[in-house]
């Protein structure tokens, strides 16, 4: 009997686990099919690039169908419910999809709603939007007081902030207006990352390149008129230009379907990606509560583990493995260096 | 923890490493009301200094680092309306 292997969402996650099975499944033995509604699949990391000039948008985006590999079932719709208890999936158009495995890959959102005065004042880089239209506010920018950094944890891509920041200094040092500017880094916990040694490193780096940094800073609330933020900690910080990741929150069809809280990250078994007791539904990618980095890179270790756990399992084997939270992630620290990250649950 | 103080909020964030506690009690602290006591359980040390840092630096009050077997219970009261 063929196995039906229904993935819930079409970015990095989705992408790679489907290709993954596709590759170790034959056809006969399992349907594949991915639901998502992305217009483009963007790829994210671009983002840090394109607002400093260094890369063209129109080379970061591709169709989804594109990535999907012969032999995987691609539909556009948007989800609307996820009842694993019955095994159903049910989609905007109307549909409803049965599984005898359930992958749910549906990453997070961004919600600058969250924070007032966000969508007037501050400038991001984490949609493809945003970067473009940062793009033209620094072309505009002579000099002043920069404050880049996380709003609020968890966020995608930890380095992608400082990773902006070393670029950023290169950018403003090309354009001779590095004297003119001060930049000043926030980050919400009591250091400038969330890994203890990275972060002594990158108060290193930052220290050399007179970067201020201001740790347990929390963003609250944004003064339009005054053009200051403030933290929930009691501190205050003027800027003329102001770069924040926005907050991030799980999807919405995650809590409608009452797979999460509000905040709408899903707890999983952290060695099986299982949820629940259901021990045919999975969660990968940035829709996890698990705590490690919400990375593409994370996606691809999952995906490793999960696509191998699947195609023994189909094929008759038990499969004992289990993730250990590795994921190894490289990041630029500007003057042409970087540096590549280990870490694990351990 | 005293058996007088009755936490209003306990986090148990067991497991998880830092700074994941510190966050999670950021995330209760947000939505707690002012004079709630809030408990965060956690089986890395460094919470221990880490929360401790952040409730002084936000203006509220510690009330105590316990130690109990095999984690740590890292007690405040929320003071700033
Ligand atoms: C600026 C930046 C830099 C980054 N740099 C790196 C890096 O260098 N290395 C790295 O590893 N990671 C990096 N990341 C993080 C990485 O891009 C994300 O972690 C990754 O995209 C997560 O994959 P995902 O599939 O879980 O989520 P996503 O890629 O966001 O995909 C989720 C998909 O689900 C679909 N979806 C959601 N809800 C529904 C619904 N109701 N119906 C249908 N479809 C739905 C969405 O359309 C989307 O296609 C970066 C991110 C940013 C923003």
């Amino acid at each position: 009997m063929s196995n039906r292997i229904l993935v819930l969402g079409d970015g990095a996650a989705g992408t790679i686990i489907s290709n993954k099975l596709r590759f170790l499944i034959p056809t006969e033995d399992a349907d594949i099919t991915v639901i998502g509604n992305s217009k483009f699949h963007y790829f994210k990391p671009d983002g840090i690039h394109i607002p400093l000039g260094m890369k063209r948008y129109q080379d970061s985006v591709k169709k989804p169908e594109f990535l999907f590999n012969y032999g995987i079932n691609y539909v556009k719709d948007t989800i609307s419910n996820i009842d694993v208890q019955n095994k159903k999936v049910s989609t905007k158009s109307g549909k409803e999809h049965t599984y005898d495995y359930l992958i749910i890959a549906t990453g997070d959102r961004l919600v600058p709603e969250d924070i007032p005065n966000f969508a007037s004042e501050a400038h991001h880089f984490y949609s493809l939007e945003g970067s473009l239209e940062l793009k033209k506010k620094l072309a505009g920018f002579n000099g002043g007081k920069i404050v880049i950094g996380p709003s609020s944890i968890p966020y995608q891509c930890p380095p992608a902030p400082y990773e902006f920041t070393f670029q950023l200094y290169r950018y403003l040092n090309k354009r001779g207006i590095l004297k003119d500017t001060e930049i000043h880094y926030i980050f919400p916990p009591n250091r400038v990352f969330t890994i203890e040694n990275v972060a002594v490193y990158i108060e290193k780096l930052f220290d050399e390149k007179n970067i201020q940094y201001h740790t347990m800073f929390n963003v609250e609330s944004i003064d339009s008129g005054a053009r200051k933020i403030n933290s929930l900690e009691g501190e205050e910080l003027p800027y003329d230009l102001l770069v924040l990741v926005p907050p991030h929150k799980g999807q919405e069809v995650i809590t409608k379907s009452g797979l999460a809280d509000e905040v709408g990250y899903i707890d999983v078994d952290k060695h099986k990606l299982t949820y629940g007791n259901y021990d045919n539904v999975f969660v990968i990618g940035d829709a996890t509560n698990l705590p490690i980095s919400k990375a593409g890179a994370t996606a691809h270790f999952e995906s490793e583990y999960l696509a191998s756990k699947i195609a023994s399992e189909i094929s008759g084997f038990i499969s004992d493995d289990e993730y250990d939270g590795a994921v190894a992630c490289t990041t630029v620290t500007g003057d042409e260096k970087a540096m590549t990250l280990y870490f694990s649950y351990n | 923890m005293e058996e007088k103080i009755k936490p209003t909020k306990i986090i148990d964030a067991r497991g998880s490493f830092c700074p994941g506690p510190l966050m999670e009690l950021i995330k209760a602290y947000k939505s707690a009301k002012l004079n709630d006591i809030i408990s965060v359980y956690s089986t890395d040390s460094g919470t221990k200094r880490d929360a401790s840092a952040w409730i002084k630096k936000s203006n509220n009050e510690l009330i105590g680092v316990f130690e109990h077997e095999g984690y740590y219970e890292i007690v405040m009261k929320k003071t700033k309306g």
